[in-house]
């Protein structure tokens, strides 16, 4: 029995070839003159990324999303603490970002203190805290270290980055702005620190975080890694819930959940959450889930008093 | 299994090689099997909703064609009550079960009637018609009905058009499974092509354009009329080319392995009526309304008012066809609405051209005829995305008001959605208005094609949205 056309095989294997050699050839050529640009940004989240995974080294180095890039004043540790400070933090990144960055933050070096700024909700399921994970993709290669962090992305991540261009996917604007004169400024002030400077007007809204009732439990054994190397590393944690400007209803099940694996460890829980020295004080709000800069001092300060006397009660 | 996903990658290079290495007369077998893993991988359970409706029809079709006079009716009617019951079971029994309440409501009284907690099963809506249509053929006569039990079932199951059609019918489908596919490395490269442009109407367009929708969509009271003007008009973009881009995989998918699916999509951007529209947007379900549903009616044949009443009927089930919601049954009711306006003024406007003198325009009123088209489709489409009415509503009274700036989540995703939108309108205009010049995608010189279909991977893995998700068409 004939299957096949006269040569119909062959001519369809030649121009497979033909097009998938087309196809990695664009792709390597396309995907290292991406990387160069990558690498090579001055300023904008992942030139702070790249910044905080090769470069920045700090005796206090802090961890967390936006509730850490816009809260934690790096020159108010220093000044209150006596110790030079970096904030590693980058918005809208979950767990997993914060763990990969300390595993190449020990690889480089072993910091005096860290702290995470923790956030209600953190371990909540959520598809796109997975998604988020291709900021890590750059540096899939280069950090053989935070390889089975960003292999969480998906199950295929593996073929994925067989292309070169890959990791670089829906970057592309963002490099232009990085690499030109445009881009200068953004975000590369102050150690990683960035303040809000608008103020809050509310309305109020009240939220009931007693909803979730079902934890991510990778998540929960993410943050239960970072507290595990920490420790091993010998570097001194310490754990931060800032304040929040609603009417809560309820307990979150995060900060629950968070606060008993910190006990745990014997890790210090710093939670400001509902802290009314701050909730009571919409002015020194910029949304409900962040401090402006008027706050962010008070709420710097506050931290550094408490650490200073955890450390002082400790010796 | 989504289209746009590795695991379908790995099953279609799998059943493709096994598909052209076994003999014929057992490839049924294989499209079968894999179709039913296919299915299966959605919600496993549900392939007995499947395979209860293609015993039902198999035995349906044979009885209609042995049977005489009336009995063949009845036939009929047991085969579409058994279709519809499980459509109003599966997907409109608690939508009906609401409304009774709120009925019930207003008399005062509560609903003792239970709701149903299940899952619609995907693609029922498509698969059920593509059934509906073979039984409705053979009463008709214009099918034999088909004694194979298992190419019965690959009809109704065959995977590339399973769950979001093409909705086949029984005369240019059932015949190909008996056909015997020669390996044909033309034919094969033409499917491949058809599916990466596809890909990158799903990946890098309709997507991409979701990001900016569902953020605007999802927050209708936090967004202002701009925000909610421009979100609408990327939906209307990003529902063609998530349904017309898992239309040509489909399409694509079935010609690699030799067979030949209806077009369902004729670039409708380019319509330059509502009536035209329909002609060239999900031409296999509104040819199968107009077969199955209009014609009998009565279509034009009868008065005016008759005709205007038939195609308000069509509309309206059209749109809850889609979905069970008071939005598509609007959604629907407003593109009937639109014809039969349409055809209610039709002198008026011929006069109206006349009058102003844009006909002597053609490329003018070329120009903005499609335009008026698209902005009517688009506007009716704000039923379609809103999730209730009162959403709907909200969308529309905050667009008039054109206040506000455009909510902008991100310079690249607007920069993206833009450079999207505009490399959609220039292929689909090219191929609309020069069909035949210009052509890369089947250009004579090999090189060129390759270059082509090489560049489109590229932007696929450059600007593809791989976290996207579903096809919007899954749902019905």
């Amino acid at each position: 029995m004939k299957m096949f056309k006269n040569n119909s095989l062959k001519i369809f294997l030649l121009k497979m070839c033909a097009f998938f050699a087309v196809v990695f050839l664009l792709d390597f050529m396309i995907g290292n003159l991406l990387k160069n640009f990558y690498f090579r940004q001055q300023s904008g989240y992942d030139f702070l990324t790249t910044h905080s995974i090769e470069k920045a080294k700090a005796d206090i180095v802090i961890f967390g999303s936006s509730r850490a890039v816009n809260l934690f004043n790096p020159n108010i540790f220093e000044k209150e603490i006596g110790m030079t400070c970096y904030n590693a933090g980058r918005v809208g990144e979950p767990i997993f970002y914060h763990y990969a960055v300390l595993k190449s933050v020990l690889k480089r070096f072993k910091p005096k203190m860290i702290v995470l700024s923790f956030d209600a909700g953190n371990f909540s399921i959520k598809q796109d805290a997975y998604d988020k994970l291709a900021v890590l993709l750059p540096y899939y290669n280069k950090h053989p270290e935070l390889r089975s962090i960003a292999e969480l992305k998906g199950p295929h991540e593996r073929v994925k980055l067989i292309s070169n261009m890959y990791p670089y996917n829906s970057l592309l604007l963002s490099m232009i702005k990085g690499n030109s004169s445009y881009g200068k400024g953004r975000g590369n002030d102050s150690n990683g620190f960035r303040p809000l400077k608008r103020n809050f007007s509310g309305p109020l809204k009240t939220f009931d975080y007693s909803i979730e009732k079902e934890l991510d439990s990778v998540k929960v054994n993410t943050y239960r890694l970072f507290i595990q190397d920490c420790i091993n590393a010998n570097v001194q944690l310490f754990i931060v819930c800032p304040p929040y400007m609603n009417n809560p209803i309820g307990a979150d099940l995060s900060v629950i959940e968070g606060r008993k694996l910190a006990k745990e460890y014997h890790i210090n829980f710093l939670d400001y959450s509902r802290d009314t020295f701050f909730t009571k004080r919409m002015e020194l709000f910029a949304d409900f889930r962040h401090l402006n800069e008027k706050g962010v001092e008070l709420f710097s300060n506050k931290v550094t008093d408490s650490i200073k006397a955890i450390n002082y009660s400790a010796h | 299994m989504l289209f746009n996903s590795f695991h379908f990658v790995y099953f279609f290079i799998i059943v493709t090689t096994f598909y052209f290495i076994m003999p014929h007369r057992q490839r049924w077998l294989l499209l079968l099997l894999s179709s039913c893993y296919f299915y299966m991988a959605f919600v496993p359970i549900y392939i007995l909703i499947l395979g209860f409706t293609i015993v039902v029809d198999y035995f349906a079709g044979i009885y209609i064609e042995n049977a005489q006079g009336k009995r063949r009716k009845l036939f009929l009617i047991y085969s579409l009550v058994a279709n519809i019951g499980i459509l109003c079971v599966f997907k409109y029994y608690n939508f009906i079960n609401t409304n009774f309440s709120y009925l019930l409501h207003g008399f005062g009284l509560s609903n003792p009637i239970p709701y149903l907690s299940i899952l619609l099963p995907i693609g029922l809506s498509f698969h059920t018609f593509q059934a509906m249509s073979y039984t409705i053929e053979v009463y008709r006569g214009n099918q034999k009905a088909e004694r194979h039990f298992g190419i019965y079932a690959l009809y109704v199951m065959f995977f590339p058009q399973l769950v979001t059609g093409p909705i086949e019918r029984p005369q240019n489908l059932l015949h190909q499974f008996r056909e015997k596919h020669h390996f044909d490395d033309d034919r094969i490269f033409e499917g491949l092509k058809l599916m990466i442009w596809g890909l990158f109407k799903k990946l890098v367009i309709a997507d991409r354009l979701g990001i900016y929708v569902n953020g605007a969509y999802n927050y209708v009271d936090q967004q202002d009329g701009m925000t909610l003007l421009l979100a609408t008009i990327f939906f209307s973009f990003q529902v063609y080319c998530d349904f017309s881009g898992y239309s040509d995989i489909a399409i694509g998918a079935a010609k690699v392995l030799g067979f030949d699916l209806m077009a369902n999509f004729r670039r409708p951007i380019f319509a330059k009526s509502t009536g035209e529209f329909w002609k060239r947007w999900h031409i296999s379900l509104s040819t199968w309304f107009k077969d199955y549903l209009y014609f009998p009616m009565g279509g034009n044949k009868g008065s005016v008012p008759r005709w205007y009443f038939n195609l308000m009927v069509v509309f309206l089930i059209s749109g809850l066809w889609h979905g069970a919601n008071w939005t598509y049954i609007i959604w629907g009711g407003i593109n009937g609405f639109y014809l039969v306006f349409a055809l209610m003024t039709k002198k008026y406007r011929e006069k109206f051209n006349s009058f102003t003198g844009i006909n002597k325009f053609p490329r003018l009123h070329l120009f903005f005829q499609i335009l008026v088209t698209f902005l009517l489709i688009t506007f009716s489409r704000i039923f379609f995305r809103s999730q209730t009415v009162e959403d709907a509503f909200t969308v529309i009274k905050k667009i008039l008001t054109f206040k506000g700036s455009v909510f902008n989540n991100g310079t690249a995703i607007l920069v993206y959605s833009f450079f999207a939108i505009s490399f959609l309108l220039i292929a689909e205009f090219k191929k609309e208005f020069y069909t035949g010049s210009f052509t890369l995608s089947h250009h004579k010189n090999f090189w060129v094609r390759n270059s082509y279909y090489s560049l489109l991977v590229i932007l696929i893995i450059l600007f593809g949205v791989f976290d996207g998700g579903q096809f919007i068409y899954f749902q019905f």
